[in-house]
């Protein structure tokens, strides 16, 4: 078991002619990913590493039987391949896409979650589950190296961070059983505390490990989740950006996301939030094992 | 990108929205002109920023001379953190009654806030009022439809033939506010005259970055000001004109106040990395956001400003796993900025931890330079900052000493 995906899961690949989508199809292909679609409009009846391509998703899940699909789009037509893929009844979204428009964002988004579909990003590298399946560009070449099995469920609003996590987790003797790059943009398809609710409900995971950022309230949630007693699984956050509240407001840091609105969305106050709730707060990538281990012993 | 209230007035009037009659003066002579042809106007310092009011930065004349003078006074201030260039010469529009109306991105979508007050600022009227201000979500797929905007107003107060009429402004406005990627706009106040026409004084506007590929009109109209009108300096100003000119990526460089040089990659990496510095006890003499580029020239440009800059006693080149560059790429434009600056690693700390394609190619490039500090396969980020935060300090003591 895994969460969102696992082995079976048949995944299309929107945007497979691109170059970024051809370089990752292979990565996915080699690490065991099930992709049995590619759409490009126009570009249909060709094939990608042996993957057919299709003009429209709808004519791609027709075909392949795909609940799941990765979309390698740029901005400007991001929008308009999610409500594609929403429309064709595809379940689980992962949008590689980063500063997305914000309006297209939101209406992308009011139509997933009106619909039902999972939509990881806007601004991800994808999920993976090592050793079973992977989407997106997540660990590259070395997935097997970066992301080694194990049972602690990774979320992480930084693409970059959760190879960073999942390699503290194995310098300290632990594995992953999922990892998510949520999304980093402003605007994303589905909050921590939902990502939460799917790890705790998987037999396989035995704790979750957050990595958040100033800005948004997708912690606030988190927290709420685990107070309101959903959430029974110890929880480990890093949150970072502690530095900005030193800065004056407005400063442009790091993703678009993290600039800091209002004295509650700042990355102490977070922490701090989390801690009430029963997370175990680490302030550096090397704490993360030790706090594990307090946690689950 | 913020948006002057001359440029949000000009993009109002094109979509028919009514505002009173204005237009931008670079002097006293040219705001004595429109003074005499408009009547009684409000002169108002042009900068990208609200609290004008309060600030000082606008006056209430009736005159041509008198608008002269008020020019003459604003024009070279310095309001709010920003320097007064051009002053707006307004119409003055006789009011009876005022509201407040703005859209502003939530989570997940544009958030209105409305209120029968206008005129105040709205944290004031909420803070008295609070049953006078309505906080609703906008539904993206649906918009906000007349009738939602009639119920928003009924909600907050607002009775009578203005009903209507507010009503289909703000839904007009939704859709002006949508079409235009805007991801604010205040309107404060939306003013009612005697005979109960609408006018919009008071508008504030940003524009999203991200849109501007399908707004080619708007490129080059920001305020052109840093954000809280800081000055940049020759350096940021050179990374801004690197980051227009060359392919890429967006590019950012900040400058800060410590003496720890940095190109880090990945934002969550960027983050974590600056939290460390502090607690491992260093201050960073730059901040940089980094995305994707063809070529050494984008990482070259920022590494071009941080040895530049005279505060910068070491340097952290650190990205996240697999980050944006290959290695070779990434190491080619570090050797590049050392050998253009003579940067001697045995003296000025070098702590490179990049990881990924390219990686061999890399590692042999940094022989050649005697002293750079390439971390080895699996060092973490904690072990690269602790690294240069230690070999900086040495070096900043050893300088002290010398």
């Amino acid at each position: 078991m895994s969460i969102l995906i696992d082995e079976s899961t048949r995944v299309l690949v929107q945007g497979i002619t691109g170059s970024q989508g051809r370089f990752d199809t292979r990565y996915c292909l080699a690490y065991g990913t099930n992709i049995v679609a590619g759409v490009t409009p126009g570009r249909g009846g060709q094939d990608v590493e042996g993957v057919p391509v299709y003009n429209t998703v709808e004519a791609g899940v027709a075909a392949s039987g795909a609940t799941a699909s990765v979309i390698y789009v740029p901005a400007a037509g991001i929008k308009d391949a999610v409500l594609e893929a929403v429309d064709a009844g595809i379940e689980v979204i992962v949008a590689l896409t980063e500063n997305v428009p914000r309006h297209d964002a939101a209406i992308a988004v009011a139509a997933t979650r009106a619909a039902g579909t999972w939509l990881i990003g806007f601004n991800t590298n994808g999920m993976i589950s090592p050793g079973k399946s992977k989407l997106g560009g997540i660990g590259g070449d070395r997935a097997d190296e970066l992301y080694v099995p194990g049972r602690v469920g990774v979320c992480s609003r930084s693409g970059g961070m959760s190879a960073e996590l999942s390699a503290a987790l194995a310098a300290g003797g632990y594995g992953v059983s999922t990892c998510v790059s949520m999304g980093g943009d402003p605007i994303i398809g589905n909050d921590m505390s939902e990502y939460a609710r799917q790890l705790e409900a998987d037999p396989d995971t035995d704790a979750m490990l957050f990595y958040g950022e100033p800005g948004s309230d997708l912690e606030q949630g988190l927290a709420r989740a685990m107070r309101d007693g959903e959430i029974n699984k110890p929880v480990v956050a890093l949150i970072a950006g502690v530095f900005q509240e030193s800065h004056p407001k407005g400063l442009s840091f790091g993703h678009v996301a993290a600039m800091i609105r209002t004295e509650d969305d700042s990355a102490s106050a977070k922490q701090k939030l989390l801690a009430e709730a029963g997370a175990h707060i680490a302030h550096r990538l090397g704490e993360i094992p030790e706090l594990l281990n307090q946690a689950l012993s | 990108m913020r948006l002057t209230e001359e440029k949000v007035k000009a993009w109002l009037r094109e979509n028919s929205f009514p505002v009173p009659e204005g237009s931008a003066a670079a002097n006293p002579s040219e705001a004595s002109v429109i003074a005499e042809r408009l009547g009684g106007v409000a002169v108002k310092a042009i900068v990208p920023t609200g609290r004008r009011g309060k600030a000082g930065a606008v006056h209430l004349v009736d005159t041509p001379e008198e608008a002269a003078e008020a020019a003459n006074t604003l024009i070279g201030q310095t309001i709010n953190g920003y320097p007064v260039k051009e002053v707006y010469v307004e119409a003055k529009f006789p009011i009876d009654a005022e509201y407040y109306l703005s859209f502003a991105f939530g989570a997940r979508a544009p958030k209105v806030v409305i209120s029968r007050h206008g005129g105040v600022e709205i944290e004031q009227t909420f803070g008295r009022d609070p049953d006078a201000v309505v906080t609703a979500d906008a539904d993206p797929l649906t918009d906000l439809r007349p009738w939602d905007a009639v119920s928003l107003w009924e909600r907050a107060g607002v009775e009578g033939p203005v009903l209507a009429r507010l009503g289909r402004l703000t839904s007009q406005l939704y859709k002006a506010f949508r079409d235009a990627d805007a991801i604010m706009i205040e309107c404060n106040p939306i003013a009612v005259d005697g005979n109960g026409h609408l006018g919009l004084v008071g508008a504030m506007m940003e524009i999203d970055d991200n849109a501007l590929f399908r707004h080619r009109d708007w490129a080059g109209e920001g305020s052109g000001f840093g954000a809280e009108g800081r000055i940049l300096n020759e350096r940021e100003l050179a990374v801004i004109r690197a980051n227009e000119t060359l392919p890429g990526g967006a590019l950012r460089y900040t400058e800060l106040d410590g003496n720890i040089g940095v190109l880090m990659g990945g934002g969550g990496a960027s983050l974590l990395q600056h939290d460390m510095v502090v607690d491992f006890g260093g201050k960073l003499a730059n901040h940089t956001d980094f995305s994707p580029a063809p070529s050494i020239d984008k990482p070259l440009a920022v590494l071009n400003a941080i040895l530049e800059n005279p505060n910068t006693k070491g340097l952290l080149l650190s990205f996240n796993y697999l980050q944006l560059l290959p290695c070779n790429v990434l190491v080619n434009a570090l050797c590049e900025a050392l050998r253009q600056h003579e940067i001697d690693a045995r003296t000025f700390p070098v702590v490179v931890r990049v990881f990924g394609p390219g990686e061999d190619e890399a590692r042999a490039m940094v022989e050649a330079f005697p002293g750079v500090r390439y971390l080895p396969p699996k060092a973490s980020l904690d072990d690269a900052v602790k690294l240069i935060v230690d070999l900086t300090n040495e070096a900043v003591s050893r300088e002290g000493a010398a």
